[in-house]
């Protein structure tokens, strides 16, 4: 039998994390479906398991100084149960699964998961997240954009653990999410977009965009952001296939059982166009 | 006679609270994996990973002591699994033909060790050009995989003359349809126990058919039919999935128990369930159809395929029905069907409610809808214009002999839902995409043709001591309710407490062989046994103390089927249905938004109707996401989507409510004038959602799952065009 | 390892591989066959059970993570009062069918009517969308659901 922790405290956990380079399972609710071996037996795991479940260090949602700072282990009912959490994020989390998954899955496993298709992260990118990471000695703080680095893999190091995530609060007139699944509950994102923007006296001041399902890692564009603050409702719309051209370009999805590379190309452009013309009012 | 004091309901169709409903809610019931059995063996099943191929090799790990191999050299009798060609294996011999074909059972005390021991086992293959479509059934040279041309089955009939109606039409058009696999996911897992005392062997699972499983057993072990038995456990959900598939697991189970003489357990792993148990057959329907100047149909010629995969099991039954719907509701003169099922080096495809009429109905439905555009004229009054009539004969020449309510049906229909205007008024709104379709369709009560004289049913009632009366038949409770209508049945007619009618789940060494629990025959088939041997014992109720009635089907005289020619009354009766189905197509994802059902049937009398209502619920929920989500593609012969998070079935979100009614139309030799019921739901589903996507997009739907993916496709074509 | 939980309001203790999923040590050790396996990879729900009051689908659940927690089954519940106008709305309501996804749903109820004894339509669609069924088509799992909150009123 595999080694097994539970430790009750952060440190603890760091140190059993570094001697024994350990697979730290949250909820576990993506492990337990990768690691399934047949009914009836118990998940596979090759290297000990390091339960986080009792670390309270990583639990709890505090509002400080402008930020939002997230435990790692936040279930996903608890972020919807949150009021001070930003809309953009309990859109997407709202969809996400269903409720008993909810009430397992954490924030930090969706995001140390970095499904292609993970739901929690197209409004992470949006609000510019950041992610604290520890191990027994240091910690850091990145960018959840140089965090998630390719499908299923981040920059956490072997010895690290995801405390929290950072979000800056900004303010948002227009937010608008929308998941494309294969059904309308309890399904994986064929699509997702997240966009949230600051109309000020008719002139855009601030728009962010992202789209999961429809790249290695979820897509942000501030380049192409760039080009559409400082500009009113009319010039948005003559610069929209413009616009669409520059995300087309970045936007490169595959062909898998949920969905075709074409129709996701398609549709997320789509959405794009939608969220331009008729979300920006 | 007693007299009933507790309060009987007057009209047998008004329901009662399920007599098995307490036990389930509460979580009490036994289902296979429920039962605790001391000593017992866990089984994992060894399967092949080519779609085919000549097996080479074969290297077990070394066993520890009290673990098994089961394989093709311990069947005593015939390794064949009876059905009606007898061609499948219950282990493979030397060849493989589809992905999960079972080789060989591991057993043993510790299920974690025997899956250790199972996924060690090295199987050396030398590959064979494999078979992986229709058209490469039909058309490639690779060596057949069955018979020498890979057909299960070739049949034809026809009706009238056909090809002077071709001569002399106005209009000739011609049309295709595919059909995609479906998969069961009935929530409880295929699984059976076998044990083996006293040189008996008993096989005990989930299941629709005890005697086709008996049966299966006798020819496998090649053992007196006394030595056998089986004993269906509570099922939950079979539709079709658990009709000739059962008779396969039984057997591994029994041959491990005779072998280890222990208790052995097999219960499948759902993926493995989704992989390689049998699946809806995939088809291809094409049309050619003969148009006078009328807007009449003068004829039509259709030609019918299903993938039957590797081995054919039930197919030829599954095609002949897909045949005798190929024309629908409608009166067509002339009339020629040919259909053929394919052997493929894919999963077996079996029997799946509606046993191929939701294929024909599908095409023929549509092909209805694109003739009226063809001709520029509305779609239901065309329909309703060819609509079958009492003494009108179908396609295969039977007679109409009852009342074909289908006119009532769809003034009542449009009524629920509006359809006629909301059809015109769609039309204009084309920024909305919002479409309506409507089906109509029959469902064949019981088997086709000579079937049900084939099965010869036989029921007993047994009157005890106490006045209690026991049913004794062979038919399963899967969710569909007899455990509690056919208890109504003979409730009523002895006019006693339903309470004092018993009614356990089968076991062979205690009930008659009353034939499957499929084809929708339960109620009126195996029903009607127990109404007129109810009858029967009625009248002798005090002769003695204890009594016992049976009564073996007869086909009602009027029936004349040659099956040669596939010629006269396919079925003795059938139930009618029409669906309309309102949609909004999403113009940005193309997704399909279900915004009203309304569905109005006759099935002749309900014996109870909150139960009818949940079949009704169930088959029109399974039959949108048959056309609208439920994709399974294969490559090279494997499963893309073979998980839940995968293969896609509705949740409580995807639909919404459903307005459905009965027209009663009695039926002479159904109890208390019913027909049948369990299927007829599942049938107009798809064609009407189809004709609603079609009517939003103003472009032909021609296969089914229809998906946002699918949409944009005819979408981008139609603009190209 | 040693796992101690409250199970169906009864302490109890358990010496077990931690990473033994919940819904096998319920099944085996417990011999609580009310909770089902219908797919094994939380799709289905028919292995509902409440967590600290919380629906959880336990074949994702090692039982390492209910140390210390209270678990409840379906065996635990069916004898109170709040079961029992479930049980008869279901029979009403024409909810059961073949009754394998029955427990975990009955499970999902409780979870959805103790935190909101009102539900609208679509609270109750949200509610049961982690629990598959084959048989209804929901809508009849949907009456009895209303019909067992409308009369279950001051109960939960």
């Amino acid at each position: 039998m595999v080694k097994v922790f539970m430790p009750q405290s952060l440190k603890e956990a760091l140190r059993i994390r570094k001697e024994e380079k350990a697979i730290p399972f949250a909820g576990g609710t993506d492990l337990m479906v990768k690691r399934r071996r047949w009914r009836g037996l118990a998940p596979y795991f090759e290297k000990p398991v390091l339960f986080l479940h009792k670390v309270k260090e990583l639990t709890g949602v505090k509002f400080e100084e402008g930020r939002i700072r997230i435990g790692a282990s936040t279930t996903l009912s608890e972020i919807l149960g949150n009021r001070d959490i930003p809309l953009i994020l309990k859109y997407a989390v709202a969809e996400i699964a269903s409720p008993a998954i909810r009430n397992l899955a954490t924030i930090g496993g969706n995001i140390c998961n970095a499904s292609p298709a993970g739901d929690t992260l197209p409004p992470l990118y949006v609000m510019n997240a950041r992610v604290v990471l520890s191990s027994f000695t240091s910690k850091r703080e990145i960018k959840i954009m140089d965090f998630i680095k390719g499908p299923g893999f981040t920059d956490l190091k072997e010895d690290e653990l995801l405390k929290e995530i950072v979000i800056p609060v900004d303010f948002f007139n227009i937010v608008f999410y929308r998941k494309v699944g294969t059904r309308k509950a309890n399904s994986l994102s064929k699509v997702s977009f997240a966009g949230v923007a600051r109309l000020d006296n008719g002139i855009i001041k601030d728009i962010r965009i992202s789209f999961g399902a429809v790249a290695p890692t979820p897509l942000r564009a501030p380049e192409i952001e760039e080009e559409i603050i400082g500009k009113n409702k009319r010039k948005i719309i003559a610069k929209i296939p413009d616009i669409l051209g520059k995300y087309a370009g970045i936007i490169r999805p595959i062909d898998d059982q949920r969905s075709t590379a074409r129709y996701r190309k398609t549709i997320s452009l789509k959405i794009l166009e939608y969220f331009l013309k008729e979300e920006i009012k | 006679m007693k007299k009933s004091d507790t309060g009987l309901k007057k009209r047998i169709s008004e329901p009662v609270k399920r007599v098995d409903g307490p036990l389930k809610i509460k979580g009490e019931a036994k289902f296979v994996d429920d039962y605790i059995f001391d000593n017992v063996l866990h089984a994992v099943t060894v399967r092949s990973e080519k779609p085919r191929a000549k097996i080479k090799s074969i290297k077990i790990p070394p066993l520890p002591s009290g673990y098994f191999i089961v394989d093709k050299n311990d069947v005593p009798g015939k390794n064949r699994v009876k059905m009606i060609l007898d061609d499948m294996p219950f282990f493979a011999e030397d060849v493989v033909n589809y992905i999960g074909e079972p080789i060989l059972l591991v057993v043993g005390p510790d299920l974690e060790k025997v899956y250790e021991i199972a996924s060690r086992v090295k199987i050396e293959y030398e590959d064979l050009p494999p078979i992986l479509s229709i058209e490469e059934a039909l058309t490639s040279d690779k060596p057949p995989i069955y018979g020498v041309d890979n057909l299960f089955g070739d049949y034809y009939f026809e009706k009238g003359a056909l090809d002077s109606c071709f001569k002399k039409a106005d209009l000739i058009i011609r049309d295709e349809y595919r059909t995609g696999y479906q998969e069961h996911i009935y929530l409880e897992p295929q699984g059976m126990m076998g044990v083996y005392e006293n040189g008996r062997v008993t096989a005990y699972g989930s299941m629709q058919c005890p005697y086709y499983v008996k049966n299966a057993l006798v020819e496998a072990l090649g053992w007196p039919e006394d030595k056998v038995r089986v004993v269906a456990t509570t099922t939950g959900g079979g539709f079709g999935g658990k009709e000739e598939y059962p008779s396969l697991i039984a057997g591994h189970v029994a041959l491990a128990a005779i072998k280890t003489k222990k208790p052995v357990k097999l219960i499948f792993d759902r993926k493995e369930d989704i992989e390689v148990t049998t699946k809806r057959h995939p088809s291809l329907i094409k049309f050619r159809t003969a148009l006078d100047d009328n807007h009449n149909i003068m004829g039509m010629d259709v030609d019918i395929i299903l993938d039957g995969g590797a081995y054919a099991g039930l197919s030829t039954v599954v095609l002949q029905r897909a045949m005798f719907a190929a024309t629908g509701v409608y009166r067509i003169p002339n009339v020629r069907v040919r259909g053929r099922v394919v052997a493929t080096n894919k999963v077996p495809s079996g029997a799946f409610r509606g046993f191929g009429a939701p294929q024909a109905f599908f095409a023929i439905e549509m092909h209805m809808h694109h003739l009226a555009q063809k001709l520029g004229v509305d779609p239901l009054e065309f329909k309703l214009k060819h609509a079958l009539k009492k003494g009108d004969y179908t396609s295969t020449g039977g007679l109409i002999r009852s009342e074909v309510k289908l006119k009532e049906m769809v003034e009542l229909i449009d009524s629920m839902s509006r359809y006629r205007d909301k059809y015109r008024e769609f039309k204009k709104e084309r920024e909305k995409l919002k479409g309506i379709g409507v089906s109509l369709f029959f469902h064949g009560c019981g088997f086709t043709g000579k079937g049900e004289e084939i099965i010869k049913g036989k029921v007993k009632l047994r009157k005890r001591r106490d006045g209690k009366v026991e049913i004794l038949v062979a038919n399963v409770d899967m969710g569909q309710g007899p455990l509690t209508t056919l208890r109504k049945i003979v409730s009523h007619t002895l006019d006693i407490p339903l309470d004092d009618v018993i009614y356990e789940n089968p076991d062979t060494d205690r009930v008659p062989d009353s034939g499957p629990t499929v084809a929708s025959r339960t109620v009126v088939i195996v029903g009607g046994l127990l109404e007129r041997a109810a009858r029967e014992l009625r009248e002798k109720w005090n002769e003695a103390p204890e009594l016992e009635v049976s009564r073996v089907y007869k086909h009602p005289e009027y029936i004349r089927w040659d099956q040669e020619r596939m010629e006269g009354d396919a079925y003795p009766e059938y139930s009618w249905g029409a669906n309309v189905v309102e949609v909004e197509v999403d113009p940005v994802t193309y997704e399909v938004e279900v915004k009203g059902i309304w569905a109005v049937y006759d099935i002749g009398v309900a014996i109870d109707e909150r139960i009818i209502k949940g079949q009704i619920e169930g088959g029109i929920v399974q039959g949108l996401a048959y056309a609208l989500m439920e994709k399974m593609e294969m490559k090279n012969g494997k499963i893309l989507h073979n998980t839940l998070t995968d293969y896609i079935i509705p949740t409580s979100k995807d639909f919404p409510k459903i307005e459905s009614c009965l027209v009663e139309n009695p039926y002479k030799y159904g109890p208390f004038g019913a027909k049948c019921a369990g299927e007829l739901p599942f049938v107009g589903a798809a064609p009407a959602v189809c004709a609603a996507i079609q009517h939003a997009l103003g472009i032909p739907v021609k296969k089914i799952p229809v998906t946002p993916e699918d949409i944009m496709d005819l979408e981008e074509k139609e603009s190209e065009d | 390892m040693k796992i101690r939980f409250v199970l169906n309001h009864k302490k109890v203790e358990i010496d077990v591989d931690p990473l033994k999923r919940l819904l096998d040590v319920l099944r085996e050790d417990f011999a609580l066959k009310g909770v089902k396996e219908g797919c094994g990879e939380g799709e289905c729900g028919a292995c509902a059970v409440l967590v600290n009051g919380k629906l959880m689908n336990s074949c994702l659940v090692p039982v390492a993570q209910v140390d210390g927690k209270e678990v409840l089954t379906v065996e635990g519940y069916k004898n109170t009062e709040k079961y029992k106008i479930i049980e008869e709305a279901f029979l009403e309501a024409g909810a059961v069918q073949c009754g394998f996804c029955t427990p975990g749903m009955v499970m999902a109820i409780e979870a959805l009517l103790s935190r909101n004894p009102s539900p609208e339509e679509s609270d109750v669609r949200e509610a049961l969308s982690g629990n598959l069924c084959r048989c209804t088509g929901y809508n009849m799992i949907v009456d009895a659901v209303l019909l067992a909150a409308r009369r279950g009123k001051g109960l939960w």
